[in-house]
C-alpha cells in the first residue's frame, strides 16, 4: 500500500539518490508512489489501461534516465515528475517526432546561477499550492482540475459545465490569482 | 523588453500539455524568451504536481517495476536535430516546408505540426498587413524580427499577440526591417491574402 502523505522533500531526496548513485532502492520507493498516479492521470486523460500502464512505465523510465537533470532548485519533486508524464502524454499523441522534447524544458536550460533561497522555496511552493488549492471554492479547483486532468480544452470545459467561456477563464484567473498570492514572493 | 503574454487559460493548457502542437509551438517560442512567463508556467506546473500527488492510485501489473528495471542501461532518447540553426528555439528544431509568396510584400513558410492547429512563419515587408484569420478559435503570434502594430497595441521581438475579442485592425508591418513571425491557429481558414495563399498550396 502506498502511503497518501506527499513528502515531497523525502521524493526530491529519493530522485537524487538515484542521480548520485543510481540507488534502485529509491527508485522502487519513488515508483511505489508515483507510476500507479501516473497511471491514473493518463487515464483519465482517456488512454486505454494498456496504454496508461506503458505511458507511466516510459514516464518512470525516463524518472531514472534524467535524475541527474532534476533541480529541486528549479521544481518539487512532484512537478518535475507532473512534467516528465505530461512530455510523454504528447509524445504519445504524435507518430514520428518526439515534440515534447521541442518545449523548454527548464532543467535542460539552466538560465544563470540559481539564488540559494530558492531551493527552500521551491521545495515549499507544492506544499503551498497544495494548501491553497484545499481552500479554493469548488467551483474553482473544478476548473483546474478539469483543465490538468480531462483533457479539456475550454471550449469542452465550457460545454460540459454549461458555463460560458468568459465564465471559465474568469474562475481560471482567480484561482491562479489566488494560487499565487499563496505563493507570495516565491514566483 | 516583452510588453504581450499570452492569457492565463493558454498557459494553462500548455502547462497541462493539451495545446495543439502549432499552438504550444508559438507558445513555447515566446516562453523560452520570457521570464515572467516562464515563472508563471513554473507556478501552473506545480499545480500539475500537486494534482498528481492527490490521484487516487491506479494499481500496475504486479511485474511493472520488475519490467522496468530490466531496462535500467537503457540510453534515453536523442534530442530531435537541429534543422533551423538561425530560428529561436523550440523553432530550430521544428520541421518547415518551403516559402511561399502570398501576395504583395508577404511570405509564408508552414510548419510541420499534428493536431487541431496549423502554423507557420510570415515574412511581412514594412508597411504591408500580416494575415489574421477569422475569430473563430485560438489564434497565437509571436514575433521573432521586426515589429507590428494593431488596434491593441505594438509588438515588438518576443511579444506574444493572443486577439482576445473581434477587433479587426489589421496587424501592420512596421516600417523599417521586415516582420518576421511564427502563427498558429486553430480557425478554419486565413482571411485575404494568405487565405488564398493557402487554397493555392492546399493547406
Ligand atoms: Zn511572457
Amino acid at each position: 500500500m502506498t502511503s497518501d502523505t506527499p513528502a515531497s522533500d523525502d521524493h526530491a531526496a529519493l530522485i537524487q539518490a538515484i542521480a548520485q548513485r543510481r540507488d534502485r532502492r529509491a527508485f522502487a520507493a519513488l515508483f511505489r508512489f508515483f507510476a500507479p498516479r501516473v497511471k491514473a492521470w493518463m487515464l483519465r486523460g482517456g488512454a486505454s489501461p494498456v496504454t496508461a500502464e506503458e505511458l507511466a512505465q516510459e514516464t518512470m523510465l525516463t524518472v531514472w534516465q534524467k535524475a541527474a537533470l532534476f533541480d529541486p532548485a528549479r521544481a518539487g519533486a512532484s512537478t518535475w515528475i507532473f512534467t516528465i508524464a505530461r512530455n510523454q502524454r504528447i509524445d504519445s499523441l504524435r507518430r514520428e517526432r518526439h515534440p515534447a522534447t521541442l518545449l523548454p524544458d527548464p532543467a535542460e536550460e539552466p538560465e544563470g546561477p540559481v539564488q540559494a533561497d530558492r531551493v527552500m522555496a521551491m521545495a515549499e511552493q507544492e506544499s503551498r499550492i497544495r494548501a491553497a488549492m484545499a481552500d479554493l471554492p469548488a467551483e474553482q479547483a473544478d476548473v483546474i482540475r478539469k483543465a490538468f486532468f480531462e483533457d479539456k480544452v475550454h471550449a469542452e470545459i465550457e460545454k460540459e459545465l454549461g458555463i460560458p467561456l468568459g465564465t471559465v477563464k474568469s474562475r481560471l484567473r482567480l484561482a491562479m490569482n489566488r494560487l499565487r498570492a499563496a505563493l507570495g514572493d516565491v514566483t | 523588453m516583452i510588453a504581450h503574454h499570452p492569457s492565463e487559460t493558454t498557459l494553462l493548457a500548455y502547462a497541462a500539455g493539451t495545446l495543439p502542437e502549432a499552438l504550444a509551438i508559438v507558445a513555447a517560442t515566446h516562453i523560452g524568451g520570457c521570464h515572467l512567463c516562464r515563472h508563471r508556467l513554473e507556478a501552473l506546473e506545480a499545480v500539475g504536481g500537486v494534482l498528481l500527488d492527490s490521484l487516487p492510485p491506479a494499481a500496475l501489473s504486479d511485474d511493472a517495476l520488475d519490467r522496468l528495471l530490466a531496462r535500467a542501461d537503457e540510453a534515453a532518447p536523442a534530442p530531435p536535430p537541429v534543422l533551423n540553426a538561425g530560428l529561436p528555439p523550440p523553432l530550430d528544431r521544428v520541421p518547415l516546408g518551403r516559402w511561399w509568396p502570398i501576395g504583395l510584400g508577404a511570405r509564408w513558410r508552414p510548419l510541420q505540426a499534428e493536431g487541431a492547429a496549423w502554423g507557420g512563419l510570415v515574412l511581412v515587408q514594412p508597411g504591408r498587413a500580416l494575415p489574421r484569420h477569422g475569430h473563430d478559435g485560438l489564434e497565437l503570434t509571436c514575433v521573432l524580427k521586426g515589429a507590428f502594430s494593431d488596434g491593441s497595441g505594438r509588438y515588438g521581438p518576443g511579444d506574444l499577440s493572443e486577439p482576445q475579442d473581434d477587433h479587426d485592425l489589421p496587424p501592420v508591418a512596421e516600417l523599417g526591417e521586415p516582420c518576421l513571425c511564427v502563427i498558429a491557429s486553430e480557425g478554419m481558414r486565413l482571411r485575404g491574402l494568405l487565405g488564398w495563399g493557402q487554397r493555392m498550396i492546399g493547406l
